[in-house]
């Protein structure tokens, strides 16, 4: 998986040294808590514009909330979040979707019921805008409007190669390929900033490696920012330029894949120590 | 064998994305319409109109409206009933208030009321998930019911407490009252019923109609990507009961002539909600097919006897329907439990595969 490194030292985004880079996000020091359960305590980090950021940490770390408090499913109690320079407190899910920020979900969330196809159109609704008046019609813009999307979602399909599964329900399909298709679905969004929720979760080491390169694709081709959490150490330090390691709601290390690997403090919180 | 999509090749998404791609389904479309516009008017007598046909149209449309909320965006409603009552009151007063205007426009009006409450009552889907807003609707169902008695306002002070359907002319014929011939009936029920059905699949397949199927689906996902959930629920339970505010009004003015309170109970929101499940919920065709089942087969069954020369009391006949009704729901949905429109699919990919097991 090396080939991933180099590759990306061709890229545009890979051109410029991390600190030369637009900062894309940023939180700080922002607490969350249910009740008396600390998720999240005092956090600040950055993303950069164009970079794979890792947010590793063991089991119940706060990765998870992490994102939902990005995308506004959360609302911290403390501290701020800066998107694109601008600073607020909370966002609301429609803000952050309707401002670029699209994510998958550790375990998928696709409808079941709907096909390939529908579901990754379903990420274009944000960018549709005819009325229920034109969709009662149909006949006219609003079908030139689907035909149009439905040409941006069938690059999508070609870019994932699910050519094949277009019309299939999605509750059919195997995991692996669910999984994509939520990818394909965030990308429909066309986000400036992609939150991935354990993209490679339950997959066999082919099908992390499909996603890999996809994400890495994703990445270099389209130049969106990726926010990537995963437990596969291997992928993470190849994929990511930067990571963050979380350990119960408080963050332990931030830097270089290589940096963070070495890092006491990370160490002790994968392998335990005793006290 | 004889029906597969091999062969039929789709040069553009335009072709690709039709209500219906494949070559046989329009035919077999065409000749539901044919049969529906033409050779039923021309060969059936009245009782077959008035008493089926009619009453199967204006059901399945209530079907569709309640397919939209249940089964396209996952709001479960016990208020189908109520909603059709607020249609069929609401078009009562606007010919009341409006004496020459055409009845069949007051009746289209009349769901723009049910719609407006439809969604009042809608707005506590955005807490309340499943079981537990249905109870809320049942809530609509009862609330509604009581404002059909204790408001005299909406039944012009009738000494009954019914609405009776005035005598109204359009386009020189008779369409609403007692004197309104069936074939006169049939048709506006068979046109108005047609085109709401056809202008929903417009709506199912666009934008709006993948927003409610994200809300049934997955409401969180839906919302991370920017599908507001009050808006789009409160738009679902809006067009539902517009829809719903159409078939109660038609059921009144080209069906029953006259109706009281207890027409737009409880049961009859169950009598939908049956319809929908049997059907298959999130299938436009399953609402007709459910509305078929539920109305078309007990009137049948009903005949059965007389027509084999076989003497049972009335009542005899009635009770066996009932008990094979029920018997046969229960066999549909453990045979099916997606309903009708599941077995129809089910059916069509045999067609394909045929003579082959697959």
């Amino acid at each position: 998986m090396n080939a991933f490194v180099t590759d990306k030292t061709l890229a545009p985004a890979g051109e410029l040294e991390p600190a030369e880079r637009e900062e894309l996000l940023r939180v700080d020091n922002v607490s969350l808590s249910f009740g008396g359960v600390k998720a999240i305590t005092d956090i600040s980090f950055d993303i950069l514009k164009g970079e794979i950021r890792a947010i590793i940490g063991p089991n119940g770390a706060g990765k998870t909330s992490m994102l939902n408090v990005i995308n506004g499913f959360y609302h911290p109690q403390e501290g701020t979040i800066t998107w694109r320079g601008k600073v607020r407190r909370k966002m609301k899910p429609y803000e952050a979707a309707s401002q670029g920020i699209a994510r998958t979900f550790q375990n998928v969330a696709l409808f079941k019921g709907m096909t390939t196809l529908d579901n990754i159109m379903s990420g274009r609704s944000l960018k549709m805008h005819r009325n229920f008046f034109w969709q009662v019609l149909w006949r006219g813009p609003a079908e030139n409007e689907e035909i149009e999307h439905r040409r941006k979602v069938e690059d999508i399909i070609d870019f994932l190669e699910i050519q094949a599964i277009r019309k299939t329900p999605v509750g059919r399909l195997p995991y692996g390929l669910q999984k994509r298709v939520e990818l394909g679905r965030a990308l429909a969004m066309e986000p400036e900033l992609l939150l991935l929720d354990e993209p490679m979760a339950g997959m066999n080491l082919e099908e992390k490696e499909d996603m890999s390169r996809f994400i890495v694709d994703v990445n270099q081709e389209f130049g969106t920012t990726i926010a990537l959490i995963e437990h596969d150490m291997g992928v993470v330090m190849d994929l990511s330029d930067r990571v963050v390691v979380l350990d119960y709601g408080k963050k332990i290390a931030d830097g270089p894949p290589e940096e963070v690997q070495a890092s006491q403090a990370v160490i002790d919180a994968y392998l335990g120590v005793s006290h | 064998m004889f029906y597969r999509e091999a062969g039929q090749f789709k040069t553009s998404y335009k072709a690709d994305q039709a209500l219906m791609p494949i070559l046989q389904d329009r035919v077999g479309l065409t000749v539901i319409l044919l049969i529906a516009f033409v050779a039923i008017p021309a060969f059936a007598n009245d009782f077959f109109l008035t008493s089926i046909m009619i009453p199967f149209l204006v059901f399945s449309l209530a079907a569709i409206g309640l397919n939209v909320l249940t089964g396209f965006c996952g709001q479960l409603s016990l208020g189908t009933g109520a909603f059709m009552g607020v249609g069929a009151y609401a078009a009562y007063k606007l010919t009341t208030i409006f004496p020459d205007a055409n009845v069949i426009v007051m009746v289209l009006l009349s769901g723009i009321f049910s719609a407006a409450i439809g969604a009042v009552f809608g707005l506590p889907s955005l807490r309340i998930k499943g079981l537990y807003l249905a109870v809320t609707t049942l809530a609509a169902q009862f609330f509604l019911e009581w404002c059909f008695i204790r408001i005299p306002w909406l039944y012009n002070y009738n000494a009954s407490g019914a609405i009776e359907v005035p005598h109204r002319e359009a386009f020189g014929v008779v369409v609403s009252g007692a004197e309104a011939t069936p074939i006169v009936r049939y048709f506006i029920v068979l046109c108005i019923t047609v085109a709401i059905a056809y202008l929903m699949a417009n709506v199912l397949r666009g934008r709006i109609g993948r927003s409610w199927m994200m809300i049934r689906d997955m409401d969180i996902a839906a919302e991370l990507m920017g599908i507001r959930p009050l808006q789009t629920k409160l738009m679902a339970f809006a067009v539902s009961s517009y829809i719903c505010g159409v078939a109660g009004a038609m059921m009144v003015f080209f069906w029953l002539n006259a109706a009281e309170p207890s027409s737009y109970s409880i049961s009859l929101s169950f009598q939908i909600l049956f319809m929908v499940i049997l059907g298959g919920l999130g299938s436009l065709g399953g609402a007709f097919m459910g509305a078929a089942f539920i109305w078309i087969l007990p009137v049948f069954l009903k005949f059965i006897p007389g027509t084999l020369g076989i003497d049972v009391a009335a009542e005899t006949v009635e009770h066996v329907t009932f008990m094979i009704v029920g018997a046969l729901i229960i066999f549909f949905l453990i045979v099916e439990p997606h309903g009708f429109a599941r077995l129809w699919q089910i059916g069509k990919q045999k067609l394909r595969v045929w003579p082959f097991p697959y």
